[in-house]
């Protein structure tokens, strides 16, 4: 099963990078709203664009903005979660009451807030750059905590003791003992945290406070279902679809445990 | 009973959650007040103004400006039980947050009993791997696609809410349930014909209920973090969707109280479940 959720996403992956079969901002005026056909596999949009064009480009966006995002966020946990660990007193405890701030409110209430307050009417590639730091920014709570946790358990093991014991300088303590610990751990909060993300983004897009148009992102692509008319229509549900396998695969490969909204 | 001990706990525990809250409303505070566009009043472009209006408009808007000042008018206001006066909706604050309450907790409460009976009812019995391939589905999907499903097919925003959390509930129960049952005293008590639903109540149930309850309370903070999109897509007049306006409309008295309510709901949640089931 993992397998195939690993196979899955490297295609998914190549198919985002191929070329696009026309631009994604580019207006066939003559067929706007046309059902799909050889030429247009998944239909035009109400302004004549291609849904399969929009829709890998779409997709190309998404998961790089998660992926940029969530690297971002396990780079400041990594950062502040082992400082926290290693230095403990009272650097741990403000760290660990901004992280205990930061989760005093639901994920998507704080993003919202936060996002909200930001500009609105802004470029496609500023609104890219919005998101990507907004959930970089507010996401790497949790994360910390379990590296905080990870790397005071380390600092107190065996090995750790008696690194110091030899007299090994701190340095080498961290970059040759304590990293190569705590590196899985970072890559299980990494690999739980794009999923999340591109969820994330995805409701955000579909509340008009994601990426911009005419950029396409998954949650942009997902605002047509406002207009209804699945029944008539089906290859709407396109991008939810691509979206369930993708967030599906990555759930596949690394479970999560708290799901959180 | 209640030591001197338990006490200190308690009062560690309340004077937490109340620095958290307090964190929280003045985060919230300064992020509006310095938001990008805050101190701008398009009431100002109106030409039919006086010069003496638009100087009256600013020295209000001035007014609200220092949030230290808010703050300290707002914990005396709040006191007194009076939360402010919200200018988006032109109505007292106590008013709306009073008015929207019971729809988002009427929401909560149909939306926690469905999704944890529903979770648990699918979670219990040996089924195949039907239900855990749709709960993957679910939580393969963005709560506002969800929305927008059961909004076509005409479903209200409590199914929403028992749709989004059932398949968490499930998967979660499903897990431990999946390690409870391969205990080895669990081998043995079917060895000597206990029946399963008394190894289910007298052995099972008993060994997940404090994870059970862990869960309970993080349910509760994704049902209040869910109630957003849902409402804003649903069109429920909620404390959800009030939320979402006043993020908006960029309303800093009602976000402050808001996002206050939102952290006093979720810490004590959590605060409550650490207590019933220390991990």
């Amino acid at each position: 099963m993992k397998a195939l959720a690993i196979g899955f996403l490297i295609a998914i992956v190549l198919a985002a990078l191929a070329p696009l079969p026309t631009r994604y901002d580019r207006q066939f005026r003559d067929s706007p709203n046309a059902r799909p056909s050889r030429q247009f596999p998944l239909g035009t949009d109400d302004l004549g664009r291609d849904r399969l064009s929009r829709l890998i480009y779409g997709t190309r966006v998404s998961l790089l903005l998660a992926s940029a995002a969530a690297l971002l966020s396990c780079v400041t946990a990594a950062a502040l979660g082992g400082v926290a660990g290693l230095a403990g007193g009272i650097a741990d405890e403000v760290i660990v009451g901004v992280a205990d701030l930061f989760l005093s409110l639901p994920w998507l209430f704080l993003l919202l807030m936060v996002r909200a307050c930001l500009p609105l009417n802004v470029s496609p590639t500023i609104s890219v750059a919005i998101t990507f730091l907004l959930l970089g920014a507010l996401g790497w709570a949790a994360p910390a905590r379990v590296v905080r946790a990870a790397v005071r358990k380390f600092n107190n093991a065996d090995f750790m003791l008696q690194a110091r014991a030899t007299g090994c300088p701190t340095s080498k303590l961290l970059w040759r003992h304590l990293m190569p610990n705590a590196m899985p751990i970072l890559w299980a909060q990494l690999w739980i945290t794009i999923p999340a993300y591109v969820l994330a983004e995805t409701t955000l897009g579909m509340l008009g406070l994601g990426v911009m148009e005419p950029l396409p992102s998954w949650g942009n692509l997902l605002r047509e279902l406002e207009g209804g008319g699945i029944a008539g229509h089906p290859w709407l549900l396109a991008p939810a679809l691509l979206l369930a396998a993708v967030v599906g695969s990555f759930q596949a490969i690394f479970e999560r445990e708290d799901y959180s909204v | 009973m209640f030591g001197a001990a338990d006490r200190h706990v308690v009062f560690r525990q309340i004077a937490r959650i109340a620095a958290l809250v307090l964190a929280a409303g003045l985060a919230c505070a300064f992020l509006v007040r310095y938001a990008p566009g805050t101190m701008v009043d398009e009431r100002e472009l109106d030409r039919r103004l006086s010069e003496e209006s638009i100087r009256e408009l600013r020295s209000k808007k001035a007014q609200n400006s220092d949030v230290w000042a808010n703050l300290r008018h707002y914990l005396g206001g709040l006191t007194r039980g009076d939360l402010g006066y919200s200018q988006s909706n032109n109505a007292p604050i106590a008013a709306l947050i009073a008015d929207r309450a019971p729809e988002t907790l009427r929401e909560l409460a149909i939306g926690l009993t469905g999704g944890w009976l529903l979770g648990l009812a699918l979670a219990i019995p040996k089924r195949g791997w039907g239900f855990s391939a749709l709960a993957g589905l679910l939580l393969s999907l963005p709560i506002a696609v969800i929305a927008y499903l059961c909004l076509l097919e005409g479903a209200g925003s409590y199914l929403v809410l028992v749709i989004v959390l059932a398949p968490r509930i499930f998967r979660f129960a499903r897990n431990l349930l999946v390690q409870a049952y391969s205990a080895l005293h669990i081998e043995m008590a079917r060895a000597r014909g206990v029946t399963e639903a008394k190894i289910l109540m007298a052995h099972v149930l008993p060994a997940i209920t404090p994870q059970l309850l862990a869960l309970a309370a993080a349910s509760v903070t994704m049902a209040i973090g869910a109630t957003i999109p849902i409402e804003a897509i649903c069109d429920v007049p909620g404390l959800g969707r009030l939320a979402w306006n006043a993020a908006m409309a960029r309303d800093l008295p009602l976000l402050v109280n808001l996002t206050m309510l939102v952290a006093v709901a979720t810490t004590v949640t959590m605060a409550v479940s650490e207590k019933v089931s220390p991990r």
